[in-house]
Order: structure tokens, then sequence, then C-alpha cells
């Protein structure tokens, strides 16, 4: 069997193409679109699972023009969670709105999912461009002055993010005059050195915004609480993951140098800290998951920074702690569109993400943290851990604070979203539980 | 055998989450008594002769590409006699407790499977693990209670409490590379010091020592009382299973004394333990409320386990070892009659309770005896892990500890009597109320027995301690069944009981001597007031120690809660300010990003 | 232990029981007979009380208030008894080798905790008021007490009251510990702790026979209060004589023969002096209230039972 990756993207945004053709269909195309990128996805993970890593040039162009797509285990692993999620996601809110969103659902997740699949950075860029554009308006879609402030934000940033990563590509290409990754990072070491600095310092400012770092996420809190429920658990499982898996592919593939895994260590470090505190005296519940986000991207960004001494432990975390904070905010996101947690499926969803999310076991959250501290002892980071503990503290005082504010017996939610919500949190649970998880984290990620 | 056990108690805790009431009870009963033969089993292994059922001692179980590592210990066997017995029996209690099942039963197995795997850790990450399974079921029994405090207190505290000890046990494997508990070698210097004060603060979390205390009044007296009995009696000698693990078992003490010869860490443990006795009776004096009077009454007798462990010679040890026995069985017995009283009174208030000795007798009899043992009378075995502890303290000159001890002593027979007589004595407030059901009464008697049992041989109790303290080097004090013996004097509980006993002959005659009629308590002499002027209340419960209140109370404001809610607020106020980088003006934003860029730039190219 | 050990055990804590009452009796009796000369008045005689006991115990009107209530009668009797006969008299050891000093401050507890729950049945809020006082007295006091014991103990590298009367007796009257400087503090805060424990004025809170008609044994009469009195005789006797087991060497100056007869007299006399003692300083002082004792004695008296313990502790660790 030969697995085209193309066809993930190919695919919704084709669909994306017709939907405004056949309005009437939008739900269903979109969502037809979504479950066999769904089913195609886990095709892909279980090929890569057994066979390794995939390269697909597309016929007949040569970059920058044609794609180049480099999946490795990881990124069909993130393609498979955007996709699932995605799906589930979509057919718990699609119906709520018009075709316009499903076309625009279906560019997020394509653009989300090239970003994690592709191996050139301009095609990189471009996807960031297709998910932003489609993020903004999705952002917006809800039409109040909330929505709208968040959409422009995020707007406004996102421009600067694109220009940056635009830059910082042309000063790449006016190097090496290439944009494969691959070739970028065989020969970086001919780069001159200023250039070479401030080309990935552009990089992970652009990309940064929209992976949620400190201080470029200005848009989240805005953007978040502005966007419909449902939209948010998108942006949090969708582009956000599919971001910060960007800046580690750029960081460990094409720099992978001392300083630049300083530099994610103590941004990441900031930005856990920082969103944790943010999110502590938070009283809106949408804008608090926002802040929660940012320090949970921070760790992610940390434990992709421990990859240069510890790379199986550091890799592992990464993996569990993607895990944890797709499902579990994006579940949380999706309930917290009822203001109380009424009836056993919310109620246990809230729960369970929240532990997922302080990291208890024996969900995904608590191997993502074990991992992490085993990768942060190695190297004797004292101070990140006694910081990362801290933000746990923290952490733990918000969601309990979250958990008993939320308490009631009403919901008013219906039951494709329960279904929705039990669905994605149940995948803590599994990934957790299950030995499968750690084989997958830790097959062999990295072929570079 | 043992994963099955293991299993059995999974599906018992996945079943009950969509059974009945009464179903769930008796599963979850039935079930939990597997691991009691377990320990029946394995007491062949420490030198006693019982009925084996061929139940194995080790197991390994993969999970997650690793291996935890399970298997029975000295130690872990005598802290799983006093721990998991509860169980059942709080499932028995609470057969009649609850209207209906929502939630209780699923995550007091889950508390119970994983108190059992924390027993049976041989390595740290099976340790932690267990220990994480238990916070969080524990907090969603506390989440049950609906108090703000409670939850956010508790699940502040147990993570806290968890990062302690992950912390502590990270540092062990860095420098050793192994997680078996076994291999955890001899390291010196500042590495080993801040892996045992670490963990050494993280399980002080749940043993409530004070100052980390501060979760605990609120938890105790919101959630549950079949689970609050279980917490109290059960969870918070897991703490100290950690503390004597890390500290003795695991020379945890010549780490200690490796890295700083000159300072007596351990006599810091035992002051900071004979504090919380004190401040912790002091305290439950003064409440109203008859869950907060046993939250801090625990605190107060589990300070004295830490002062056992804290002074460390063999004496000491055992004392702890007993008093935390004791401790397990008294406190249940004790929160599940408060439970008692509520369920047929629906009130928490000492002051408005009274008279209910005459309308549920055995209930009363069982916080009797209860605080009997809590007040460390000798016709129960609580004397003798007092008295052990406190000849400890005598025999190491420990002038500072040893008061502090013996006061706090005295002091739990005033909050004794507080509910003795707020709660089952004085006027007869609930003429209507009836007797506990059955399995409540039944439930409660049984737990009785070990207190009655090691008191008339409190040398059997020192002989099941013997393995564990063995196994750590610690060598056991002279004893015979009825007597213990130390360098300094002797205590023979047959003794005591036989006179008491022939005592009472002389006080029988007297009583028998003449008739006597009874008469209602309205029959009393008010110095010529009348009845019906003192009513409503004639209970003199209300604001019972005022005169001591005024004294004593100053000298203990501001509370540890008070600091940690500074703490809280502070963290809040930092959150706060943190906001406001979020300005809401999306220029602000931009000049972030850039001024970010120029900063990462700058790092990079002039580092 | 063959038979006849045990018979003849058996017959000496007897008669060791008979004793403690009768003595207690007795000073009760000349201690209202000296109260009331202090107080410039007849009094009544000195064996008045073993009338009083005999009529109350054969009133043939006996109120109870329940099971709880006849509790105090059967506890107090029996837990005063019982303390008596943990306690070495006059250099007999009785049980004292079973147990030792914290068993008897334990043991001490059982009857005052029966009397507490009877007066608690009794459903008189008086009594209530009365236990409550009681209790708080009881932390008052015992507080210089503990820490009394305390520098005792380490000093003498005991628990256990024999051997501290033991080890006292060596050298007869030059080896109590009241000779020693810091015990004399000692003996100084421990004695006023006695007076507490003996319930004399000024600390006869609990009772307080005007504000709270007599707190706890307002319910009490017949036989009840007839089994009161006898603990109040018992307990009279078993205080002072841990008193004087204490610091005054048990009693014991003489060994050899008859040591036994010069022994008990010494004892005898020794506690009559503390029972005088502390019946005059009731007769000349007016009573504390309850936040008034407890200052006196977690201050004042602690405080000086304090310094003789760190005395001693400097001296023992030399």
């Amino acid at each position: 069997m030969v697995v085209h990756p193309v066809l993930l993207i190919a695919i919704p945004l084709i669909a994306a193409f017709i939907i405004p053709l056949a309005k009437k269909y939008g739900f269903a195309i979109a969502a037809g679109a979504m479950a066999f990128n769904m089913g195609y996805a886990i095709g892909m993970f279980s090929y890569i699972y057994s066979h390794g890593k995939i390269y697909e040039m597309i016929a007949g162009f040569k970059p920058p023009v044609g794609i180049f797509l480099a999946v490795d285990a990881l990124s069909a692993m993130l393609a498979l969670l955007i996709n699932l999620f995605a799906f589930i996601n979509f057919i718990a809110i699609g119906k709520e709105w018009n075709y316009k969103f499903s076309m625009l659902y279906l560019l997020a997740i394509a653009g989300s999912t090239g970003i994690v699949l592709t191996g050139d950075i301009f095609n990189m860029f471009i996807f960031f461009e297709i998910t932003a554009v489609a993020s903004y308006a999705l952002i917006a879609g809800k039409k109040d002055e909330k929505a709208i402030e968040g959409a422009i934000k995020y707007m406004v940033l996102g421009s600067i993010a694109s220009i940056f990563i635009l830059m910082g590509i042309a000063l790449i290409y006016s190097q090496l005059k290439t944009l494969n990754i691959y070739d970028i990072a065989a020969r970086i070491s001919s780069m001159d050195e200023k250039i070479k600095w401030a080309s990935f310092a552009l990089l992970l400012t652009g990309i940064g915004v929209e992976a949620e770092i400190f201080p470029l996420n200005g848009w989240v809190p805005a953007a978040y609480q502005g966007a419909s429920s449902g939209v948010a658990s998108l942006l949090s499982f969708g582009p956000s993951k599919a971001a910060i898996y960007a800046i580690a592919r750029i960081m460990m593939v094409i720099f992978p140098f001392h300083a630049t895994y300083e530099i994610a260590l103590y941004v990441g470090v900031v930005t856990l800290v920082i969103g944790e505190l943010a999110a502590f005296m938070q009283e809106d519940v949408k804008r608090m998951l926002a802040y929660s986000s940012i320090g949970q991207m921070g760790l992610i960004l940390i434990a992709f920074s421990l990859a240069s001494q510890n790379i199986q432990n550091a890799l592992i975390a990464a993996f569990f702690l993607i895990i944890s904070h797709a499902s579990a905010k994006s579940s949380l996101f999706l309930l917290s569109r009822s203001p109380s947690m009424g009836g056993a499926a919310c109620k246990y969803t809230g729960i369970v993400g929240v532990l997922s999310i302080i990291g208890m076991p024996p969900l995904a959250g608590f191997w993502g943290k074990w991992y992490l501290m085993l990768a942060a002892i190695n190297e004797k980071l004292w101070l990140v851990i006694m910081l990362v503990f801290f933000a746990g503290i923290v952490e733990a005082g918000y969601f309990a604070r979250y958990l008993h504010k939320s308490m009631g017996n009403e919901s008013k939610l219906n039951l494709r979203y329960k279904v929705a919500m039990v669905v994605m949190v149940s995948f803590t649970i599994l990934l957790g539980l299950l030995p499968i998880a750690y084989k997958m984290a830790s097959l062999p990620l990295w072929g570079w | 055998m043992l994963d099955i056990i293991f299993a059995e108690l999974i599906i018992a805790a996945i079943i009950t989450f969509f059974v009945g009431k009464k179903i769930a009870s008796i599963i979850a009963g039935f079930i939990s008594i597997l691991p009691l033969f377990a320990l029946i089993d394995w007491a062949n292994n420490f030198g006693f002769k019982t009925i084996s059922f061929g139940i194995e001692r080790q197991m390994n179980i993969s999970v997650a590409g690793i291996t935890l590592h399970l298997g029975i210990t000295p130690l872990s066997w005598f802290f799983a006699l006093m721990i998991l017995p509860l169980f059942p029996l709080i499932m028995l209690y609470s057969y009649s407790f609850f209207k209906e099942n929502d939630g209780f039963y699923p995550f007091m197995l889950f508390a119970f499977a994983s108190t059992f795997g924390i027993l049976l850790s041989k390595d740290m990450l099976s340790l932690f693990l267990f220990w994480e399974i238990m916070s969080w079921s524990s907090f969603l029994l506390v989440y049950r209670s609906r108090d703000k405090e409670a939850i956010i207190s508790y699940l502040i505290f147990s993570v806290f409490s968890a990062f302690a000890i992950l912390f502590g046990l990270m540092i062990l494997w860095h420098e050793n590379f192994s997680l078996l508990l076994s291999d955890i070698g001899r390291i010196n210097g500042i590495y080993g010091f801040i892996a045992i004060a670490s963990l050494i603060i993280g399980f002080s979390v749940k043993s409530v020592l004070m100052p980390l205390h501060a979760w605990a009044p609120f938890v105790y007296s919101k959630s549950d009382e079949p689970f609050v009995a279980f917490l109290s009696g059960g969870l918070s000698k897991l703490g100290y299973y950690g503390m004597f693990l890390f500290l003795f078992t695991l020379n945890g003490v010549k780490i200690l004394q490796n890295y700083t010869p000159n300072v007596a860490w351990n006599y810091l443990l035992a002051v900071v333990g004979s504090l919380s006795a004190f401040v912790a009776t002091m305290l439950a004096i003064m409440q109203d409320d008859l869950r907060k009077l046993l939250a801090y009454s625990s605190i107060g007798q589990l300070g004295y386990i830490a002062i056992g462990f804290g002074i460390g010679t063999p004496l000491a040890i055992t004392g702890a070892l007993f008093q935390a026995f004791n401790h397990a069985f008294f406190k249940a017995v004790l929160f599940l009659a408060a439970g008692a009283v509520a369920y047929r009174t629906g009130k928490w208030k000492i002051s408005e309770l009274g008279g209910l000795a005459y309308r549920m007798p055995l209930t009363f009899l069982a916080a009797l005896f209860a605080i009997f043992a809590l007040a460390a009378i000798p016709i129960t075995s609580g004397f003798a892990a007092k008295w052990l502890l406190y000849e400890a303290a005598i025999q190491q000159k420990y002038v500072f500890i040893a008061p502090l001890m013996l006061i706090a002593g005295v002091g739990a027979f005033l909050y004794s009597f507080r509910i003795l007589y707020g709660v089952f004595l004085g006027e007869n407030r609930y003429p209507d109320v009836k007797e506990a059901p059955k399995s409540m009464i039944a439930a409660m008697f049984i737990l009785m027995l070990p207190l009655i049992i090691f008191v008339v041989f409190p040398g059997y109790m020192l002989d099941l301690m013997k393995p564990a303290l063995s196994n750590s080097g610690i060598e056991s004090i002279a004893h015979t069944k009825f007597a213990i013996e130390t360098s300094l004097a002797k205590y023979n509980s047959m003794a005591v009981l036989i006179t008491l006993i022939a005592a009472m002959v002389p006080a029988f005659i007297i009583y028998k001597a003449r008739k006597h009629r009874i008469t209602s308590f309205e029959d009393n002499y008010l110095a010529g007031e009348p009845y019906e002027f003192h009513n409503p209340s004639m209970h003199a419960a209300h604001n019972f120690y005022k005169p001591l209140k005024g004294v004593v109370l100053p000298y203990f404001e501001p509370g540890a809660t008070y600091y940690f809610e500074k703490i809280y607020k502070g963290i809040g106020i930092l959150s706060n300010g943190i906001r406001r980088i979020y300005t809401g003006f999306v220029q602000d934003y931009a000049i972030y990003v850039v001024i970010f860029l120029l900063a990462v730039m700058g790092w990079l190219i002039w580092m | 232990m063959d038979v006849m050990g045990i018979a003849i055990k058996v017959a000496l804590l007897t008669a060791y029981a008979v004793i403690g009452t009768c003595v207690g009796l007795l000073f009760m009796g000349i201690g209202r007979k000296i109260i009331a000369r202090v107080h410039n008045r007849v009094g009544p005689p000195f064996y008045q009380n073993f009338i009083d006991v005999a009529k109350l115990l054969s009133k043939k009107t006996n109120i109870s208030h329940g099971w709880i209530f006849d509790l105090a009668l059967l506890f107090s009797i029996s837990g005063i008894l019982l303390t008596l006969l943990f306690l070495p008299i006059g250099g007999v050891q009785l049980l004292s080798m079973e147990g030792d000093a914290f068993l008897v401050l334990y043991l001490l507890a059982i009857p005052a905790l029966g009397f507490a729950l009877g007066a608690g049945a009794s459903g008189n809020p008086n009594a209530g008021v009365g236990v409550m006082r009681a209790l708080v007295m009881m932390l008052s006091y015992e507080l210089p007490f503990i820490i009394t014991l305390i520098a005792l103990m380490i000093y003498y590298d005991t628990t256990s009251l024999a051997t501290i009367v033991r080890m006292q007796s060596i050298n007869g009257v030059k080896s109590w510990a009241i000779t020693m400087p810091p015990f004399m503090l000692a003996a100084f805060a421990a004695d006023m702790a006695l007076q507490g424990m003996l319930m004399e004025q000024p600390f006869d809170i609990p009772v307080a026979p005007h504000e709270i008609a007599s707190g706890p044994m307002v319910e009490f009469g017949g036989k009840y209060l007839g089994s009161l009195m006898l603990y109040k005789a018992i307990a009279l006797v078993a205080e002072t004589t841990l008193f004087v087991d204490l610091f005054l060497g048990g009693g014991v100056v003489a060994h050899g023969n008859f040591a036994f007869v010069i022994n008990f007299i010494v004892w005898l006399a020794l506690i009559f002096l503390l029972f005088i003692l502390s019946i005059l300083i009731a007769a000349s002082f007016p009573r504390f209230r309850i936040e008034q004792a407890f200052g006196f004695y977690w201050k004042y008296e602690a405080i000086i039972a304090a310094i003789s313990l760190i005395w001693v502790y400097i001296l023992v660790i030399k």
C-alpha cells in the first residue's frame, strides 16, 4: 500500500472549494471530507508505525512551487490527532452554522495538517496563512463585539507574524537557495552566522505568535474568549499544536544548536509561569482556559527544548503533553459553553480534563510531566523544575476554583456536544492507560 | 493472585459507577476484604503461623513501557494491617449512611486500591503513581462536599505534596539511576539531603503535620463522614508510611546526618510534631463544629507519630507505630459516630446537639470507648502508645517536647469531654431520635476490637511490628504478653485491668446496697428557677470553654491558614499584575512581538 | 508467684485501700475543724465525715438519672482506689513497680472522667459548667506539675515512682529531692498544683458552691454523694502521697527492723502536713476566677517550674 499524505491536505481543500457550489450540503461535504481525513490519517499513522517515515514530492514541480511532504512518526501522530479531533468537534458544532463555517473549518484543518506534514518552509508559511485566515474568520463568526475584537487582535498579530515568517524564509533562501528543511539543515553551517540567527529569531517570533508563546500571545485571551466554544476548542487542538510542532521541527531540524534550545527553554519557562499565573485570578472561564493553554504551550515548548540532551524522554514528554492538552483542553472548551457542569457526562469530562492537565495518573498528562521531569533532572535544571512545580500548584489552584465554580445540576449542552466531549477526553485516559501510547511515543521519531 | 486482586478492585470500582447504593456498598465491602486475605497469607513470611492462600509476594506489572515492581515488605505489611481493615467496615457503615449512589463508592474503591498499591510499591514510579491515584480519588471524594475552601485547599496541597515527593524521588533516581527503592544507596551531600527533606515535606502534607495541615480542618469538616473516617484513619497513615520508609528503612536519617553532622534534623521533626500536637489540641478545644473538632484532634494525635519518628529511638518508633495503629481505629470510630449522630439529627454543631446518650446508647458506647483510646485512658490500648512515646522523650531528655506532649494529652481530655457532654449528655433535646442503623453500629463495634485486644495484650502489638522494625535495623523493646519494659519503668496492662476490676467490687457493693429511682432530667435542682425559665435550652454546651478561649486563643492567632491565605492572595496579586501585561490593546501586543524579536535576535547574535 | 504470695499481696492492697479511705475521711474532718477555727467557729467533730458517708450510703431515697449517671459512682471509687494502689506509700511499693508516674497521671483521669460523665448525664447545666471548670483547672495545674515531674524524671533517669522513692531514700532525709535548690522551686510549683488538684481555695472554682450550686455534684445525693465523698477522701490521700513520693522521698527515712512502721508514720505525718498547708492556704484566700487561675498556673507557676527544669537539665547534661 502506498500512502499519499498529500491527500490529507488536498481533500479538505477541494471540499472547501466545492462547498460554496453546494451550499445546502455544506455540512455533509465537510463532514465527509473530515471523515475521510480521519480515516486516512489513521491509515497513514499505522503505515508509518510499521514502515517508518514517508517523503513525498508532488510530481512535476520543484520547490518552492511544488509541495514537499516529510512525514515522520510525530507529524503523522499530530496529523491524526488534528483530523480526529476536527471530525469529532465538527460533528458536534457544525450544524449550528451555515456552509461558510464548514468551509472555513475545512481550510483551517487543511492548513494545520499541512503545517505538520510539510517538509518545506515556504509551504509551511502558506499553510500558516491558510490556517490563520480561516481562524480569523472562524473567531469572528460569532459576530458579537468580543468575537470581532478577538479576531481583529489575532489578525493584526497574525499579519505581523506572517511578515516575520516570510522574512525569515527569505533570509534563509537568500543564503542557501533552498526551502527544503533537510537541505537547509545539511547546509546550515555554511550560512552567515548573523543571518542564521536573525532568520531563526524571525521564524521563532512568527510561528511563536501562532504557538501562543509569551509575549507573542496577546491575541490569545481575547480570541478564545470571543470565539464560540467549538472554535475555541478547534484553536486549542488545531493551529496551536501545529504551530508548536512547527517550532519544534524548525528548531530540531534546522537549528539544533545549544543557543536555540536554550532560548526555547527560557521562553517556554516564562510562557508557562506567566500563563499559569495569569489564569490564576481569571474569573471568565474561557479566558482562564486560554491562559491555561498558554501555560501548557510553554510546558510543551520546555519538553521540546530538553530534546537536545534527552531526546527520548523529552519527546515522549512532548507527545503526552500534546495529547493531554489537546484532548483535555478541547473538551473543556466545549464544556465551557455551559456555565455549570450538570450530569455525569459533563461532570466527569470536566474532572478528567482538569486532572489530566494537572498531571494525575493514569492520564496522559501524568506521563507528560513524569518524562518531562526525568528529562529535566538529567540536566539538573533545578530552577526549571521548581518553576514547573510552582506552575503546577498554581494550576491546581485555579482549576480547583473552576471545578467548584462550575459545579451545578444543569447543563445547557446538547447530546452532540456531550458525545464529542466525552470522546475527546477519553483519549487522555486511553493513551495514559494503554501501553501502546508509550510505544507510539517512543517510535524512532526523528528521521533526520 | 495479586494481579487478580488488583484487577477485581478496579473492576469493582468501575461497576460501582453504575449500580445502586446498596449493591455498590456490598460489592465494595466484599471486594475490599480480598486484600485482607493477602495480609493473612503474608503473615507467614514474618514469623506468624497463619493460613496460606498461595498469594505471591512479588509481582511485576508493565505499564507504559515501565515495569511496576510490587511486593510486600514487613513495613508495608504492618501499615496494611492498620489501614486496610478499616475499609470493609466503612463500607458496611455506608450501607445505610447514603441515600443513593452518587459517585462515592467508585472513588472510595480507587482510593482503597491505590492505598494497597502504595503499600506494595517497591519502586519509585509505582509509589508515585499510586500516590497520585490516591490523591485524585480522594480529591474527587472531597469534591463531593461542594465546599470551596475544602476543594481548593485539598487540591493545592495534594499537588504540592505530590510535587515535593516527585522532586525527592527524582533526585534519588538521578543519583542512583534505578527506580527500585531497594537500590537507593548511600547518597551523601546536598542531593541526599534535599531528596530526603523534600520527601518528608511531601509526606507531611498527607500526615497533616503543622504547618501543612491547613487543608485538613476544611476537608475533614465538609466531606462525607465515611470518607473522612478513611482519610483520617487510613490515608493519613500513608504519609507516615512514607516517612518511615525513607527515614528508617532506606536510611534517610543517616543521609541527613552525613550531610550535616551537627544538626539533629530528626529533632526538628519531633519539635514540629509536638507543636502540632499541642497547638492542634488547643484549637480542638475551642471548636464548636463536631467535625472540625475531630479534624484538629486528628492533627494533634497524628503529631505524636511525628514525635516518635523524630525522636527516632527504638522506644519512640515503637510508640509511634503503636499510636498510628490505635489512631487508625479510634479516629475512624469517632468520625463514624459523628456521622451516625448527624445521620439521625442532621446537626453538626455541638451546641445544637445534646442528650443523645440515652437515645443512641450503642453509638454513645462506641464513641466513649474511642474517646478513652484517644485520651489514652489506661483501659484502652491508646495508653500504651502514648506511654511509650513519653518514656522515649524522657529517656532522651527532650525537655521541650515532653511537656508539650503531656499537656496535649491533658488537653485531649478537654475536647473529649466536649464531645461527650455536648453531643451525648446534658439536656435531652432529641426525644424522638432513634438508635443508628444496625450496620453502622456493627461497623463501629468491630472497629473497637483492636483497641480492646491490644490493651489486654500490648505485647502482641509489639510482636506485630517486630518484623517491620527489624527490617529497618531497629531493635524491638523488651516485652511480655502483658507488660512492656523500658530502661525507665515498666507498664503492666494486666495489673491495671485486674486491679480496676477488683476495685470495681467495693464500688459495685455500694451501688447495689441501696436501690435507686430513675427520674427524668427535668427533675433537676436549678436553684429555685423553674425549668420553663431555661427553655428552650438548658444545655450548657454553647461556647463551652469560653474562659479558656479568651486567654488561649489570641496566642494562636493568626494561624497557619491565615498565612496560606496570604500566600494565595499574594499569588492572586501577582496574577492580577501579570494580567496587566495583556492590556487589551493590540498595539501593545504588536510592540511585544517586535521587542521579543529584537531580544531573541540580540541574544543569539551577541551571546 | 504462688498462691500465698498473691493472697498476701491482695490482703496488703486491700488493707492499704481501707487505710487510705479512713485516713482521707479523717483528714477531711480535721480539715473542716481547722477551717472552722480559722473562721472563728467551733466546727464539726473530726469524725464528722465518717458519719456523713455512712449516712449518705445508707439513705433509702437515691435518685439516679440513668445508667450513665451511675457510672460516676462506679468509676469514681474504683478509679481512685486503682490510682492509690499504684503509688508507693510509706516505702511500701504496692503495685508501683507495675506502672510509673505517667500511668498514675492517667489513672487519676479515670475517676475524674467517670465523675464528669455522671455529672454530665444529669442534664443539669450547673453540672456541665462545673465539669468544664474542673477540666480547665486540670489543664491549668497540670502544666507546672508535668514540668516538675519531668525535671524529677530526667534527674533520676527513671519514670517509675518506686525508683524515685528508692533513690531519694538512700541517705534518708538528706537525699530527698526537696533538699536540692532546683527541686525547691519545683516543689513550690508542684505544691501549688496540688492545691488545684485538691480543689481547695483559691482553686475551688469547679465546685464554687455560691456560683454554680456545687457544680458537678449538684445532682448527686444519697449513695452517689456518699461515693463522691469517699472519692474525695481517697483522692486527697493519693494526691498528697504523689507529692510526698516525688519530693519527700515517699516518707522513707528508716531502713531495717520497724522501718515499715516508722516510714508509715512519717508518710502519714508528711501528707498531713501537706494537707494542713493546703487547708491553711484555702482558709486564707478567696476564690480565683477561672481565667485568673489559668493565668496563674500557665504564667507564674509554669515559669517557676520551667526554671527548675532548665536548672536540672543543666545539672544532668553536665
